[in-house]
């Protein structure tokens, strides 16, 4: 994005074991981990796996970037100073088509348009020089 | 419905042997109290409890507290005897969000029950209306999502209650009017709680009309914030007659907890919020040896108005979906077939997570509600729900000893 303004909404308190997707998000990937043990995908990242395994073998695995809507919300208020003033948005909580839920924002589309089972693809969101936030938006019907 | 639970027996030996009861009860005047701190509110809510009882201060050798949101402390329930001026031989703060203050009598009773304490002093009290920054609210909703993966995204603690609710809207072909209907139901209870925030009656289209904060939630289907205390005090049959307790006693049948997540990127489906809910009450009414259709008043944290929904559904109240159509016949009214929250709620009342539900229940059992009185009020549940419907607690009183 090549706006100049200061981005002030809340950006992620990252802990260092989620480095790997934060980097591939910088590089407009989406990458999802994966124990290696049980090969079950899970989100979001923890240091060791969160299923019966507790393995510490994580694999990073590049992800299709489809989903589906599982819910959404929009808001009218955000949480910080930074929203006010702004349109109403979408929090969405997407299943990937790898089995697991992500939250995120529905862009490119109007609020209203936004449906349970509406497929999504990701879009990637630079909104500081540092930091870019995968997002969703609808998958273009040809 | 769930099969018995392992460790019921032992649930019920224990409470059957200790005759766990409420035994006193306290509020602070409620609303918007500016200059009032947080352990002012304790401290005076704390003092009513113990002169409802008709016990002296020195009569109380436990304490449990749950946390403020504006003085923040490492170690709340100790602080707090220091401040009252206790020297508990058990202390103890439980910090479970909207589960605390259910689970703060089970706290009580285990203590009680394994020879820490025979007096116990539960207590909450906050300035969260006139006491919390802005910085400090934008930390509470911090807190209530994941702070690397949900918060960059604009959630809102009503935006993730929203989230369920649009889910619950699409699994059960829900209607707007089946929230508001819960609003209207606690407005019209609050009316006869004299230290109510919120008094004035509100329509069905008044809710729906109101401001959008997080579709499908409007300003009417949030809690309040106010400020204000309340306490109880956990004790035995045994010591209450030995301390010359005149009040009626209401007695501890059962309780439970039931875990769903933490992050709502976690849920797999509304199901798991179900099963949590369920696990909860299975266990309490299980030990209690009662079904749902036993219970006179359900106390159902009502955070949102679709936390209402939710949990009459995964009680077993009423059938999953059916919990709307159930409120907006009224059913849920003080005379109807299941009486909610009598006092107003979260929605009406005040917000000290269920801490009123809990003086609301003992106050109903003991026959003293007046206008609010249901008739023959002998058994009551209360639930808790901490997080975003993530963790869940409920207890089950009865106007006489366990059997």
């Amino acid at each position: 994005m090549a706006d100049e303004k200061e981005y002030t909404k809340p950006l992620p308190e990252f802990r260092p074991e989620t480095k790997p997707y934060w980097d591939a998000c910088k590089k407009h990937e989406l990458v999802l981990p994966r124990s290696r043990t049980t090969k079950e995908f899970f989100f979001y990242p923890r240091a060791l796996s969160p299923g019966e395994d507790m393995s510490e073998d994580i694999e990073w695995v590049k992800a299709s970037g489809k989903a589906k809507v599982w819910t959404y919300a929009i808001h009218h208020m955000g949480p910080t100073q930074a929203y006010k003033g702004e349109p109403p948005y979408v929090v969405a909580l997407v299943e990937t088509k790898e089995g697991v839920k992500m939250m995120t924002n529905i862009v490119d589309c109007d609020p209203n348009e936004v449906r349970i089972g509406m497929e999504v693809e990701v879009i990637f969101d630079d909104v500081t020089p540092d930091v870019t936030l995968p997002k969703f938006r609808p998958v273009k019907k040809q | 419905m769930v099969t018995t639970l392992p460790g019921i027996k032992d649930a019920r030996e224990v409470l059957k042997k200790h005759k766990i009861v409420i035994a006193g009860i306290g509020e602070t005047e409620q609303g918007k109290i500016p200059n009032k701190s947080s352990f002012h509110f304790l401290s005076e809510a704390s003092k009513i409890a113990i002169e409802d009882a008709g016990i002296k201060k020195s009569d109380v050798d436990g304490l449990v507290t749950a946390f403020s949101l504006v003085e923040h402390t490492f170690m709340h329930c100790t602080t707090f005897a220091d401040y009252f001026g206790l020297k508990p031989k058990y202390f103890s703060s439980v910090a479970i969000g909207g589960a605390t203050a259910v689970w703060m009598v089970a706290e009580a009773a285990m203590a009680i029950a394994s020879g820490q304490a025979e007096v116990v002093l539960c207590v909450r009290g906050d300035n969260t209306l006139s006491g919390i920054s802005s910085s400090g609210m934008v930390a509470l909703i911090r807190e209530m999502c994941h702070a690397e993966f949900e918060f960059p995204y604009g959630l809102t603690t009503p935006g993730g209650y929203a989230l369920a609710a649009q889910r619950y809207f699409h699994d059960y072909n829900a209607k707007q009017e089946y929230l508001a209907a819960v609003a209207v139901t606690m407005r019209k209870h609050a009316g006869m709680k004299e230290n109510a925030m919120y008094k004035e009656p509100l329509t069905i289209d008044e809710v729906i009309n109101s401001r959008v904060i997080a579709e499908p939630l409007h300003k009417y289907d949030c809690s309040i914030i106010s400020d204000g205390g309340a306490a109880f005090i956990v004790t035995t049959e045994e010591r209450a007659k030995a301390l010359g307790i005149q009040k009626p006693l209401v007695y501890l049948w059962g309780m439970g907890q039931g875990y769903s997540h933490q992050y709502l990127t976690t849920l797999r489906d509304l199901n798991q919020i179900y099963n949590a809910i369920e696990s909860s009450g299975q266990r309490a009414f299980q030990t209690a040896g009662i079904g749902p259709k036993d219970v006179d008043i359900a106390f159902l944290y009502d955070c949102f108005t679709i936390t209402v929904l939710l949990e009459i559904e995964g009680l077993g109240f009423v059938p999953k979906g059916e919990g709307g159509p159930f409120a907006l016949e009224g059913r849920m009214e003080i005379g109807k077939d299941l009486p909610v929250n009598t006092h107003g709620g979260l929605l009406s009342q005040a917000h000290l997570g269920a801490m009123h539900h809990v003086v609301e229940a003992t106050t109903q059992i003991r026959g003293e509600a007046g206008l609010r009185q249901v008739k023959d009020a002998e058994v009551a549940l209360v639930h808790g729900n901490g997080g975003i419907v993530s963790a869940h607690s409920t207890v089950v009183f009865g106007k006489i000893p366990l059997s």
